[in-house]
């Protein structure tokens, strides 16, 4: 009743329906269509086989095979010469290094030990830079820069301006030296896991809770009489006291990763290729007063000692060293400012001894 | 006054409180144990002329410096074409800013003066980044002729300066020169600096000439003559190309000599009724002292640099390994052990190590060894390597370089004692058994 008085006001449009254009046979083709799909009878007894017929040749030269090669002596092939890129193995395996303390079994193994180190790929090449990571080398067109970067181009089409830049890469790096014995040299067994993954060990059974002794209870500080040091301190400041300007060392140390940024810093410009054999046996420490924008003041980078060298092994370490902390401190170290205090004066010790292994 | 008296307490107490915190922390201390191993880069404009006729030579002098600096592996030129700062005058001041724009960390600047036949170089060296002279500082004078010799001196200077030891580019290699194809191969000695330029031939090529060598100071050679038809030792006045045979006795052969760090004395080999063995010989006297007594070939002796021992070949053990004696003969201690077969041992001037040729499987290898046999290393690979020498300061290594087949010729590589830097030195011809002087004076 609804629909006879409202159905007038909803118009319903006919569904859409696909249609498909067939073409139609007759009963005789359909037939011979279905006779066709039937499976062909197969005789029991085997047909004679024919004389093969004398082949005529043909006149179609596209028909043709193509005409018999022509045979010439092949030019003597000079027995070719051992390729020098692969060198012989070493005469004795190398002793396989192992870690010198194997991960505890307790301890969920390090995934990243996992990972090859190397990829099969990356075999040692001659490159004119050892550094600790090895880089692959940039491409021709790549500026030579510390930091990686891609190409800008101009883009025609673009409504806003674009800044052009170069392609940027680091320099190609080994992270050993590669001579011509050495070459392409463990590329497979580098790619090999460093650490096999061990099975988990059964969990431990909880340990009962262990006495806390009557004398780890936390005790209230003692207050630490600090009348002498005042003392001390108003006569020596009376007295002109000569350590007014000694570094004041406060707040928050660096952390691990802040001290570990600084070190990777020095050491890309650390560098020992230049050395003596003597100096390269040398550590020096080396002492160096940073600005607070991380500039070192150069005037006081001084050598405060030398181990494993000559006097004159250690001039050359040190002037290395120097080199390093100016070169690459000229743009400031990366420190957090707000530590200040905990990075003015620094000590860097420059020990070379696994720089002579490379 | 009360309050005065407050303030200064409290800053007292500050003080104090600064001096416990500084003896508690000290400054931040750091390790740094990896660093880079990179050619440094240094920049050396062309001299300034001081003088009209010195314009060529303050060219080619820069040049020749940067080259030895270079070739080694070591450092790396900064090209001229970025240089920022022109230097116009020797004593003008250093502007470090240009420099350390284009990473030129070191810096060479020179003046050269020509007065009629005379030749003045000086030079100065900087640290860029340090912003100081260098303690190298030098003035050369010498015939116009002799202008390589000046720049080699510089770029030794700059090279001690920056290194911390020798350097060996005012030195020279005497050779034995091949021409012609394998089979009618033509030999002679010839001697040139140590980067091929002034080749002199001292002998002619109608008689096969062997391992040449030179003294301790570099004015004679000793080589190996098969002029009477057998092996016969010479030894040769390089000045003045004088040359005498060394006799050691009629139907003996004598080969592989070998000054004494004294000069005076030689040590070498000798078969005589099909066995060879080591012999000394006094050159003024001719008096002569066996050194080894064995059935077997001893053979490549070469001394140690305080002439106190001997390193040799000898297949005494059924194949061909290194063994030292005392220089005065008696019981010689095997250093070899690797598999393949060791020969040319030759004991580094530093006298700390040992240069060898090694086969093994079917390939020659230059390497090194401490004295006593230990830490090994190949620092080549090739069809034929063999014949290392010494450079004067220890640091490099040339050797023969043969290639294979009915074209292949006989050159001369030399090779960073690291292994690195391998490169073939330049010779008008074929060149084999290369022997490196000592600097010259």
């Amino acid at each position: 009743m609804t629909w006879v008085v409202f159905g007038a006001w909803f118009p319903s449009e006919p569904l859409p329906s696909n249609v498909q254009q067939v073409a139609l046979i007759s009963a005789e083709q359909f037939e011979k269509l279905s006779q066709q799909r039937q499976a062909p009878q197969v005789s029991p007894e085997p047909a004679p086989l024919l004389e093969p017929a004398a082949v005529q040749p043909v006149a179609d030269p596209a028909s043709q095979p193509d005409p018999a090669p022509e045979i010439t002596q092949p030019e003597p092939v000079p027995p070719a010469e051992p390729d020098p890129q692969v060198t012989d193995r070493p005469d004795q395996p190398p002793e396989p290094e192992l870690p010198a303390e194997l991960p505890s079994a307790t301890e969920e193994p390090d995934v990243s030990s996992l990972v090859p180190l190397v990829r099969p790929d990356s075999a040692p090449r001659p490159v004119d830079r050892v550094a600790p990571e090895p880089v692959a080398p940039p491409e021709p067109d790549t500026r030579i820069a510390d930091v990686v970067q891609p190409e800008v181009a101009p883009d025609e089409g673009a409504e806003t301006e674009q800044d052009v830049q170069d392609a940027t890469a680091r320099e190609a790096a080994s992270d050993r030296i590669v001579t011509e014995e050495n070459e392409g040299e463990d590329a497979a067994a580098t790619a090999a896991p460093a650490v096999s993954r061990r099975p988990k060990a059964r969990p431990a059974r909880p340990q009962p809770e262990p006495q806390v002794a009557a004398a780890a209870q936390p005790t209230e500080p003692e207050q630490a009489d600090t009348s002498d040091a005042v003392a001390d301190a108003l006569a020596e400041a009376l007295a002109g006291g000569a350590d007014v300007e000694a570094p004041e060392p406060s707040g928050p140390p660096l952390t691990l990763g802040e001290k570990d940024a600084l070190r990777v810093e020095v050491s890309r410009c650390w560098n020992v290729g230049s050395l003596s054999t003597a100096a390269l046996k040398t550590t020096v420490v080396v002492g160096v007063s940073l600005a607070r924008d991380g500039k070192p003041d150069t005037g006081s980078i001084r050598m405060l000692s030398s181990t494993g060298g000559s006097a004159s092994a250690a001039k050359q370490a040190y002037e290395a060293a120097r080199r390093a902390i100016i070169r690459c401190g000229a743009k400031g170290f990366q420190l957090p400012p707000e530590k200040y205090a905990q990075w003015r004066d620094i000590e860097m010790t420059f020990n070379p001894e696994r720089m002579r292994i490379k | 006054m009360r309050k005065i008296l407050a303030a200064l307490l409290i800053g007292a107490s500050a003080l104090a409180g600064a001096g416990t915190a500084a003896a508690q922390t000290g400054p931040l201390r750091i390790e740094i144990d990896q660093g880079v191993i990179e050619p440094l880069p240094y920049a050396v404009p062309d001299f300034v002329p001081e003088t009209p006729s010195a314009a060529e030579h303050a060219a080619q002098i820069a040049r020749v410096v940067a080259a030895d600096l270079s070739g080694t592996g070591l450092f790396r030129e900064v090209p001229a074409s970025a240089h920022i700062s022109k230097v116009t005058g020797f004593d003008d001041p250093v502007k470090f800013a240009d420099w350390k724009a284009v990473n030129a960390q070191a810096l060479i600047t020179g003046a050269v003066s020509v007065t009629g036949n005379r030749l003045t170089v000086q030079f100065r060296g900087y640290d860029v980044f340090a912003e100081k002279e260098l303690e190298s500082a030098l003035q050369f004078s010498g015939t116009t002729g002799g202008w390589r010799r000046m720049a080699h001196k510089v770029a030794d200077a700059i090279y001690s300066e920056i290194t911390g030891e020798s350097g060996y580019f005012d030195s020279r290699v005497v050779y034995v020169s091949e021409s012609g194809p394998k089979n009618d191969r033509r030999k002679r000695l010839a001697i040139m600096d140590y980067d091929g330029a002034n080749v002199q031939y001292l002998t002619n090529s109608a008689s096969l000439v062997l391992a040449p060598r030179f003294s301790p100071t570099g004015d004679r050679v000793l080589y190996t003559s098969y002029e009477s038809g057998f092996p016969q030792i010479h030894v040769l006045d390089v000045g003045q190309v004088q040359r005498k045979i060394l006799s050691s006795g009629d139907g003996t052969m004598s080969f592989a000599p070998r000054f004494a760090p004294d000069g005076r004395t030689i040590v070498y080999s000798q078969t005589q009724g099909g066995n060879t063995d080591l012999f000394s010989m006094d050159i003024s006297t001719g008096a002569k002292r066996r050194l080894t007594s064995a059935p077997s070939i001893e053979t490549a002796p070469s001394f140690s640099p305080d002439g106190s021992h001997v390193v040799f070949e000898s297949d005494r053990s059924g194949s061909q390994q290194l063994y030292v004696m005392p220089a005065s003969g008696g019981e010689a201690r095997r250093i070899s052990f690797g598999q393949g077969r060791y020969g040319t041992p030759v004991w580094s001037p530093r006298g700390d190590m040992i240069a060898f040729t090694k086969q093994n499987k079917g390939r020659f290898h230059i390497g090194v060894m401490r004295t006593d046999g230990s830490e090994e290393r190949l620092l080549t690979a090739s069809f034929l390597d063999e014949g290392p020498t010494w450079a004067p300061n220890g640091r490099v290594i040339m050797f023969t370089r043969e290639s294979q087949g009915s074209a292949g010729r006989a050159l001369l590589y030399s090779v960073d004692v690291t292994g690195r830097n391998l490169k073939p030195v330049k010779t008008p011809d074929g060149g084999s058994d290369p022997a490196w002087s000592p600097l010259q004076k």
